[in-house]
């Protein structure tokens, strides 16, 4: 059985400092991993290796059992592959709601040059449906005509994951979302997630510092250290291993 | 001196007789880089200053007869740093957050209206006739020869020497002194420099009073080099910087350095190898003819397209720019509907208002003129689309409505082809050209995007136009590039009346085009793409295919305007129209009216067309109420005023980055929205 997404042997050297040592994951349709690891593990490479970002040196990356290597990051999005950012990265000069729309006209594809030249351009009532649906599940719809510039960070995070949900994602990647947020923040947006991730289905992987965020959310996590996979498994038993308790936790207690 | 020696000795020759100007060129560009380093600034008003300082030292020493010494000091040494230290303090100092292209489009407005500025306050003039000299008695006339194949005058040492010990003071400077370091640590992050206790704003001062002496330098160095004092020609020798800076990626002063040499012997051997080759090959002539001109264009261009490294990085960032406060929204966005139902009323009234004096009461001067706000609306608003939607900064908008005027001219005169026809096929070619050239810049962005298309506006103008599939070539020169006016069935657009009408419709027309794709998922795309890349890519955003649409409307528009002026000229008027500097102009007129809005072209439009005529020359009122077209100056300002206050534009709109109509807008339709408000709470 292939899996959704999975990387097999992902080595990268950046002037002869490896960053990330023949990396191997696996993420199975509807499944929540977490990637966890101390700063400069190679997290970060690790995910910008798998969105296409950044092209590793040697290794593959697949999607659906099909060898996305070569693909570019919007081509990767297109086929099921959605994100977020550890800092924000939002439409300036937009509101809420324009941010899912821009993404559901992506999606759906009806965005050809010459309907915009014959007025057809404009959002659609069932855009906009799919739109103020999305942005109901996550709680926000009260906000979906403030521009984005007025939003608090922890809300800021809601929208970018509407925005990656209407692009119907079969995998959602989200980076480190709860940094820059107070634990009371953190605790609403994780539960924000959860509920979301299972009324929709999608994969998630959460590539997160916060331990109590990934012990909580995910089922399965991978442990980097020095660019390497030091362990992997079910989350609870990564996180009691010794081994990544004297690599990254440091005087962490999982009770 | 043997006139054609060796391959070997020919080649010696052409790399010392390069060297003198290769070293002016490294001076400009290591004081360009200076500038970029310390204050972040594209400063292409840096050939403005070395202009001034060119003009300064002639006026001193040729007119008034000071000896060379104390023209050099007064213009080189006072003059000079004195600009920058002005330009620095009064403008770029409240710039530094701003954003790179905003930056850059006040340095455009400066280049402009800085040699006017002094031309007015200096009462000076281009002189013709009058031999340039430079700073070293009999500097054109001592020779000496020490290879033994190329005689060095005293002008081209004193150039080597004062590039070779600007350069070396600056190297001591950054290596040995405290503000040198200071400079440095300024280009990282100003406000983390305050933080650490050093004066950002005086290191950036003396950075800038530093460069601005390189640039005096340099124009008063080169200056016998051109026949007159031209500041078009101190332009060209900025560009040439940029390409030499370039080389170094706009941080390195001693690639810089290196590139400021490179070109200049790269000049000098094509100079001397060229003219021999296209005597074989006929096909040559024309790039063997303009290839000095153009070719530091042609470097800058093959370095920003082909070396990989440019533009990847992203462009400097503050640490600490994530605590400038979030711009503020669109004034459409907050607006009352009152307030909105009453603008478009007195919108349409005003246009009726205006539009049935023009009809009934105008003569034919008033008439061209407002056909030409007319055109130039239509042109304008590509630069909408390409800058305003797309929010990349194009300077070649000129060349592709060049390529429109071109291309009626050409069907017309070889094919008889309909006139509207053609000016379809003009934008179509446009649109061609525009997203073939968009292919290798795209990956560039900001300020290299901006000198990419410069680069190719600058190489057109030098080589292309020459071509007589392009330009006509010499026969043009004789009978000019006449392009008749279209005749559509009974309807005869040689009529002044009629042209109008057309013009108008093909306004509307590409008005309702720009809003349906502002409004459409062309507009929300790159409103996506300018807000964040890298998130309009995660949501499956192709940003190549955006940009190329929005380089080929963009390019499509400004061929379809540029037919149409063309044809309300009867003549392609290449040089007044469309040369490279005048897409500056338009660049920087829209922007600083708004370049978001159709409402911002339409406007840059009139202001150009009618600004100078109706507020400097004539009395509005008189015209109205008596429709005569020759009317006696209102105020007794000089045309090339209109340049000055262009620049003082400019510089607003660094102040105000959403345009000028933008921010009035906004303004007014905050306080009539108070006001609307208090009145309704008041009613119940």
């Amino acid at each position: 059985m292939t899996a959704l997404l999975a990387a097999s042997g992902v080595s990268v050297a950046f002037s002869g400092i490896r960053a990330l040592n023949d990396v191997s994951l696996r993420v199975e349709a509807g499944e929540r991993v977490g990637l966890i690891g101390p700063n400069g593990a190679g997290k970060t490479t690790l995910f910008n290796c798998l969105l296409g970002i950044l092209q590793p040196d040697s290794g593959r990356v697949m999607l659906n059992g099909v060898d996305v290597g070569g693909w570019p990051v919007h081509r990767r999005a297109r086929a099921g592959m959605s994100r977020t950012f550890q800092r924000v990265e939002l439409f300036s000069d937009t509101t809420v709601r324009e941010h899912l729309l821009i993404a559901e006209r992506i999606r759906n594809g009806s965005g050809a040059f010459w309907k915009d030249l014959i007025g057809r351009g404009r959002p659609r009532p069932e855009e906009i449906a799919a739109c103020d649906e999305v942005l109901e599940l996550l709680g926000i719809v009260e906000l979906a005509d403030q521009p984005v510039e007025s939003l608090s960070l922890g809300r800021s995070r809601l929208v970018e994951v509407g925005r990656a949900l209407m692009t119907g994602p079969q995998v959602l990647l989200l980076d480190e979302p709860s940094s820059g947020l107070d634990r009371d923040e953190t605790q609403a947006l994780a539960g924000t997630l959860r509920a979301v991730q299972e009324s929709r289905g999608y994969a998630v992987l959460l590539v997160e510092h916060d331990v109590s965020l990934v012990a909580d959310f995910t089922e399965r996590a991978y442990v980097l250290d020095s660019g390497s996979l030091i362990a992997e498994g079910s989350t609870a038993e990564v996180l009691a291993d010794p081994a990544v308790r004297r690599a990254y936790l440091g005087s962490f207690e999982v009770s | 001196m043997s006139g054609a020696g060796g391959f070997f000795e020919d080649l010696f020759r052409g790399l010392l007789q390069g060297t003198p100007p290769g070293a002016v060129y490294a001076l400009v560009a290591l004081g360009f880089v200076l500038t970029y380093k310390t204050s972040g600034v594209f400063n292409l008003a840096f050939g403005a200053q070395a202009y001034i300082s060119a003009a300064m030292y002639f006026k001193a020493h040729t007119l008034w007869g000071w000896p060379k010494w104390a023209a050099l000091v007064v213009s080189a040494f006072v003059l000079a740093p004195l600009i920058g230290l002005v330009l620095e303090r009064l403008i770029f100092r409240h710039l530094r957050t701003a954003s790179a292209v905003s930056k850059l489009v006040v340095a455009l407005g400066l280049s402009v209206a800085l040699p006017e500025l002094f031309n007015q306050a200096a009462r000076f003039t281009a002189v013709a006739g009058r031999q340039i000299t430079g700073i070293i008695p009999d500097g054109a006339s001592v020779f000496y020869d020490p290879f033994g194949v190329y005689r060095f005058n005293r002008d081209e040492l004193a150039m080597m020497a004062v590039a070779l010990a600007a350069t070396l003071l600056l190297a001591a400077l950054f290596r040995f002194t405290m503000i040198g370091l200071a400079m440095r640590a300024v280009v990282e992050s100003p406000r983390m420099t305050e933080l650490s206790g050093i004066n950002a704003d005086r290191t950036s001062a003396f950075a800038w009073a530093l460069s601005s002496t390189f640039a005096g330098l340099a124009g008063v160095l080169i200056a016998p080099r051109f026949n007159s004092l031209l500041s078009t020609d101190f332009f060209t020798l900025v560009v040439i910087a940029v390409a030499a800076a370039a080389v170094g990626k706009l941080v390195s002063l001693p690639r810089a350095l290196l590139g400021g040499l490179g070109l200049g012997w790269l000049i000098a051997v094509f100079n001397t190898f060229l003219p021999r080759w296209s005597g074989d090959h006929t096909w040559l002539r024309p790039f063997q003819e303009n290839l000095t001109p153009s070719l530091p264009f042609v470097v800058l261009f093959a370095i920003l397209v082909l070396w990989r490294a440019i533009g990847r990085e992203r462009e400097a960032s503050d640490p600490l720019s994530g605590v400038d406060p979030p711009p503020p929204a669109l004034a459409a966005l907050a607006r009352h509907p009152k307030l909105t139902l009453f603008t478009r009323l007195f919108g349409v009234g005003f246009i009726a208002v205006v539009g049935s004096v023009v009809w009934f009461r105008a003569g034919v001067l008033w008439m061209h003129l407002v056909t030409t706000a007319v055109i130039m609306a239509v042109i304008y608003l590509s630069v909408t689309v390409i800058t305003g939607m797309a929010g990349q900064i194009s300077l070649c908008q000129g060349t592709f409505a060049a390529i429109g005027g071109f291309t009626i001219f050409q069907m017309a005169d070889r094919f008889n082809m309909s006139v509207l026809a053609a000016a379809l096929l003009g934008a179509g070619v446009a649109a061609a050209v525009g997203a073939v050239l968009s292919l290798p810049v795209l990956r560039l962005g900001g300020v290299w995007l901006a000198i990419a298309t410069l680069a190719f506006a600058f190489f057109f103008d030098a080589v292309m136009v020459k071509f007589s599939w392009v330009g006509g070539g010499t026969t043009a020169l004789l009978t000019g590039t006449r392009v008749p006016r279209p005749l559509v069935g009974p309807i005869d657009f040689a009529s002044d009346r009629a042209f109008l009408v057309l013009a108008v419709v093909v306004l509307v027309i590409v008005s309702v085009v720009v809003i349906q794709l502002r409004e459409g998922t062309v507009g929300r795309t790159l409103t996506a793409l300018r807000g964040s890349e890298v998130a309009a890519a995660s949501i499956g955003i192709s940003a190549a295919r955006a940009r190329i649409i929005a380089f080929a409307v963009s390019a499509a528009i400004a061929g379809l305007g540029g037919a149409l002026l063309s044809m309300h000229q009867q003549n392609v008027n290449y040089s007044t129209n469309f040369g490279p500097v005048n897409a500056l102009f338009w660049l920087v007129i829209v922007v600083a009216l708004g370049a978001r809005t159709v409402e911002g072209a339409i406007q840059a439009g009139a202001a150009f067309a009618l600004f100078e005529p109706l507020i400097l020359k004539g009395d509005l009122l008189a015209w109205i109420l008596r429709g005569e077209d020759h009317l006696p100056g209102l105020l007794p300002i000089s045309g090339s005023w209109r340049l000055v206050l262009f620049g003082m534009m400019a510089i607003q709109f660094a102040r105000h980055p959403e345009g000028l109509v933008e921010h009035g807008k906004r303004r007014a339709s905050a306080r009539i929205n108070r006001w609307l408000e208090a009145r309704e709470g008041a009613a119940p």
